[in-house]
């Protein structure tokens, strides 16, 4: 028995040698690669390793970053989905609205026709986008419809700001397929307008840079800060009853006046015209 | 030599996930260790011939890129190596369970390890807090099953495997 078991030591210990060779010599490697003084030659592997590892490095960091962009595309996807919902409710509501506006303009056409009155006409036109905006003529917008799509010079301009429309401006030049707008602010820009309170009109004209001003409004009318104002029937360009700003106070510097000016906040702000709606067929008619 | 070049694309498959993993959760502050996961999963499938070579590698090839110390990488992962191998006989590395908690277990050590050898070596504290690594040791286990599965897919059954 006692030799047996002598010979199946001597065969184990080599197996066992063996099994063990790998890691010790890795470790100790790995022991000498710590305390040998490797500097240079370490810097000169990560050098060229750097440049092999450069493709996986951006392959790294690309999958990164998609991996955040889908995280944020995912929440821009739910945002959507929410805003679309929402959007879809409006829809229906404007549905609503538009539908009961409808029948309130029948009756306003039955009651109009027992009056005997002159008919007030509905706005028709086009929706333009800004093409273009001169940088030295911040006032002024050239805008991707034209001529072929009914638009006429003298066509008047609105745009929708903070969900509500206001006035723009007005058509100046028209070409083929664009057409320059005179925005509000031009000093070239003028239109009969009246106060909201009580209906004295005056004639609106831009200022550039300052505040848009209403001149001629009789010295003793009652204005106030916040006073909506409106584009007048007497107008030759715009229909009536377009919103063109709010009063934002009322000019006390000239001696001797026979009238007051009055500064205007518009509703549109030149900066701010991306889409407008140029009004065709109405300008004039009231 | 098809072995080889699986092997190969392995190895620089891991240092994409490695460095991609990396990136991601370094914001959360985490100490993630995707290629040592790779590491124990070459061991787990590969002979030992083939599995302590390939762990070494991935060890150097981190030390490359480290500053201040060379070699303690490629050290603490022929250490994880030998963990693996020796416990091999008892635990079943086709079952996921037995996968993630080496896995996680062993990245806490070989970060634990990798800071001491700093420590001794390089007198410099590069200990990364204990919730960075407990957290980037259970990220790397949340995704070990996945490198598993990998690494089984396309080295096992083959001439390098333990199995072949």
């Amino acid at each position: 028995m006692l030799p047996r078991k002598k010979s199946s030591k001597k065969q184990a210990d080599p197996a066992v040698r063996q099994r063990l060779l790998l890691p010790v010599s890795f470790l100790l490697l790995s022991f000498l690669l710590m305390i040998l003084p490797l500097e240079g030659f370490v810097s000169s592997v990560k050098a060229v390793l750097a440049y092999v590892f450069i493709p996986q490095v951006r392959l790294a960091h690309g999958t990164a970053k998609y991996a955040e962009d889908v995280s944020q595309t995912v929440r821009e996807l739910l945002e959507t989905h929410r805003e679309n919902r929402a959007l879809k409710q409006e829809i229906e509501m404007t549905k609503l609205l538009a539908s009961q506006a409808e029948a309130i303009l029948d009756e306003n056409g039955r009651l109009t026709e027992i009056l005997q009155l002159k008919p007030a006409k509905r706005w028709t036109g086009v929706w333009a986008k800004v093409a273009y905006r001169e940088p030295t003529q911040w006032n002024t917008v050239i805008i991707d419809k034209g001529s072929r799509d009914g638009i006429r010079e003298r066509s008047a301009v609105i745009s929708m700001e903070a969900g509500k429309e206001g006035l723009a401006g007005v058509v100046v030049e028209v070409t083929e397929n664009t057409a320059k707008v005179l925005l509000v602010r031009d000093e070239d820009f003028s239109a009969a307008v009246y106060l909201e309170r009580g209906q004295e009109e005056g004639l609106l004209v831009g200022n550039g840079l300052r505040p848009v001003r209403i001149k001629y409004i009789p010295l003793l009318t009652k204005v106030e800060k916040g006073d909506k104002v409106f584009t007048a029937s007497t107008s030759s360009i715009f229909p009536a009853g377009i919103l063109v700003g709010e009063v934002s106070g009322v000019r006390e510097d000239e001696s001797f006046q026979t009238a007051l000016t009055v500064n205007v906040e518009p509703q549109v702000h030149s900066s701010s015209v991306k889409e407008v709606f140029v009004i065709l067929g109405d300008g004039g008619d009231k | 030599m098809w072995n080889l070049i699986k092997l190969m694309f392995l190895f620089i498959l891991a240092t994409v996930v490695h460095w991609a993993f990396a990136s991601v959760f370094s914001y959360w502050g985490l100490s993630v260790n995707m290629i040592l996961a790779f590491a124990i999963a070459f061991c787990a499938v590969l002979k030992p011939g083939f599995g302590y070579p390939a762990a070494f590698i991935c060890g150097l090839f981190l030390d490359f890129f480290g500053a201040k110390l060379f070699g303690n990488n490629a050290f603490t992962f022929t250490v994880a190596a030998c963990v693996v191998y020796t416990l091999s006989d008892r635990f079943d590395f086709d079952a996921v369970p037995p996968q993630m908690v080496t896995v996680f277990v062993l990245t806490f050590l070989v970060g634990a390890l990798n800071s001491l050898l700093f420590l001794w070596f390089a007198s410099t504290d590069m200990w990364p807090g204990f919730w960075s690594l407990a957290g980037g040791s259970l990220v790397t286990a949340v995704f070990s099953p996945v490198v598993f599965g990998l690494v089984r897919l396309l080295m096992g059954g083959g001439t390098f495997s333990r199995q072949g």
